[in-house]
């Protein structure tokens, strides 16, 4: 079985995830733990697809990754937005309305066998937009005590911020980028920028996962 | 020279960077107005830790200047009428004529401790310094000091009175009591002037003497200039602010200005 070297990150920050469950629970921020077993088994399946199966490519893991994970993404967010019921009602229909769409490019449009590019783009913009929006409201609320750089919201939506900024554009170039053959030193360019950006994501995440248990602790 | 996909794979890699750039610059700007946001929020709670903490200071002096002129007022005034009624009364001997003239004279003595006792009373009522507005208040004052003869004191007032909170106005009157106090006790002046200018949002009190004056600033400067210290203080925390000019041989003013919100 193949693991590339940011899966460790990956794994790690599961691993944190459920070591500090207390404080993600605390912080409402427990649906974290299914969004990691998720990405850990899709990156697993999808770096060894290989031994289960030589009949498609690994694409179709991933598209149903897009597919199961946005729900869950939409659901941390409205966990970090913490607004009221209209709030929550309306984003519920977006995300209903985003499911939609993806599923019907995994359906007719792009399919199941091709990844599904617009998909990913897709999610990465609303990724980026709701990341901002929860960034906005926790530099804005009302409690003036507590600080920014202390509450684990900020350093999440952080990270989910700069990684689907790179993975829009790596991403949205894919494509491009396969059938150029881009690449540094010999090494394809997508899999020599998402990894890196893979393993300093779930680094990232696993400090502010230590931050939920450490500011309940507090 | 590099090739078409060289310079691509740059440009893919560079843009990532300036993203990446945009994305960090707007966390950093993030967490400077959030770190901006607590510290005003700070400094504000500060602000008013500093304005009940005067406000406090301000009723206790208060409360402790009206105990000691009511000790003054039932030591000097009544406590001598009633002395002289009670001789008065102790001259009257059983089976003795009863002298009419002196009997009056001691009912009315008893008469008058009493209006005077009411009239303490009625000074004494909790609160009665926020019933008075800060001009009542004020004259009350320099009737007070006008009793002592030893100093003229004029009180001027322009513009539309407003009302603003009591405890600004409370904290007002003690800066102006303390500039009065500073007037008779330091200045040796004879004439003073409070005058009032009320403006469309604030009030400026202005507190002009023709005492013997000092160096304001040095005074400031040194711990001897606490009172005046505590005068800008208390202007600071109403959120106005205080100004004293002085030099030698030439008076005194202090500049006073609150809002009124």
């Amino acid at each position: 079985m193949h693991l590339s070297y940011y899966q460790y990150f990956q794994m790690f920050s599961l691993l944190m995830a459920l070591v500090c469950r207390r404080g993600l629970n605390y912080f409402g921020l427990g649906i974290l733990i299914p969004i990691l077993v998720l990405d850990n088994v899709t990156e697993t399946l999808g770096n060894n697809y290989k031994l289960f199966t030589s009949l498609f490519q690994n694409h179709v893991i991933f598209n149903v990754y897009i597919l199961l994970s946005t729900p869950l993404f939409f659901y941390l967010f409205a966990s970090m937005l913490g607004g009221n019921m209209a709030e929550r009602r309306r984003l519920r229909w977006i995300a209903l309305a985003a499911e939609l769409l993806l599923l019907f490019n995994f359906c007719f449009v792009q399919g199941w066998a091709e990844f599904n590019t617009f998909s990913a783009l897709f999610i990465s913009f609303i990724n980026i937009i709701l990341s901002c929006i929860v960034l906005a409201r926790l530099t804005m609320r009302k409690d003036d005590e507590s600080s920014l750089l202390h509450d684990p919201s900020f350093w999440i939506n952080s990270l989910i911020l700069l990684f689907n900024l790179v993975q829009l554009l790596i991403l949205g170039l894919y494509k491009y980028i396969v059938t150029n053959h881009l690449g540094i030193s010999n090494q394809n360019l997508y899999l020599a920028i998402m990894p890196a950006a893979n393993a300093v994501y779930y680094a990232g995440l696993s400090g502010a996962l230590l931050l939920c248990q450490l500011q309940k602790n507090k | 020279m590099p090739t078409a996909k060289e310079q691509i794979t740059t440009t893919i890699l560079a843009v990532i960077l300036v993203l990446l750039f945009f994305g960090i610059l707007f966390l950093v700007m993030l967490s400077y107005f959030n770190f901006r946001r607590r510290q005003n929020a700070k400094e504000k709670k500060e602000m008013q830790a500093a304005f009940e903490e005067q406000l406090h200071q301000a009723r206790l002096e208060i409360q402790h200047q009206t105990l000691t002129h009511l000790a003054q007022e039932i030591h000097d005034n009544v406590g001598q009428i009633l002395s002289l009624a009670k001789i008065q009364l102790s001259s009257f001997k059983e089976g003795e004529a009863i002298d009419f003239p002196l009997l009056d004279d001691a009912r009315e003595n008893v008469a008058r401790s009493l209006q005077d006792l009411r009239s303490l009373s009625k000074g004494l009522h909790a609160g009665h310094i926020r019933s008075f507005n800060i001009r009542q208040a004020v004259d009350e004052e320099v009737q007070r000091i006008s009793r002592t003869g030893t100093v003229l004191v004029s009180v001027t007032s322009e513009g539309d009175e407003h009302i603003f909170g009591d405890d600004k106005q409370l904290i007002l009157f003690r800066i102006i009591q303390e500039c009065l106090n500073n007037c008779l006790k330091h200045a040796g002046a004879t004439n003073i002037n409070i005058g009032f200018n009320w403006f469309p949002t604030q009030l400026r009190v202005r507190v002009r003497d023709d005492g013997q004056g000092f160096d304001a600033e040095k005074t400031l400067r040194l711990s001897s200039g606490l009172g005046l210290q505590s005068i800008l203080n208390r202007a600071r925390v109403t959120g106005g602010f205080g100004d004293i000019r002085s030099r030698p041989g030439e008076g005194t003013v202090v500049t006073v200005q609150i809002p009124y919100e």
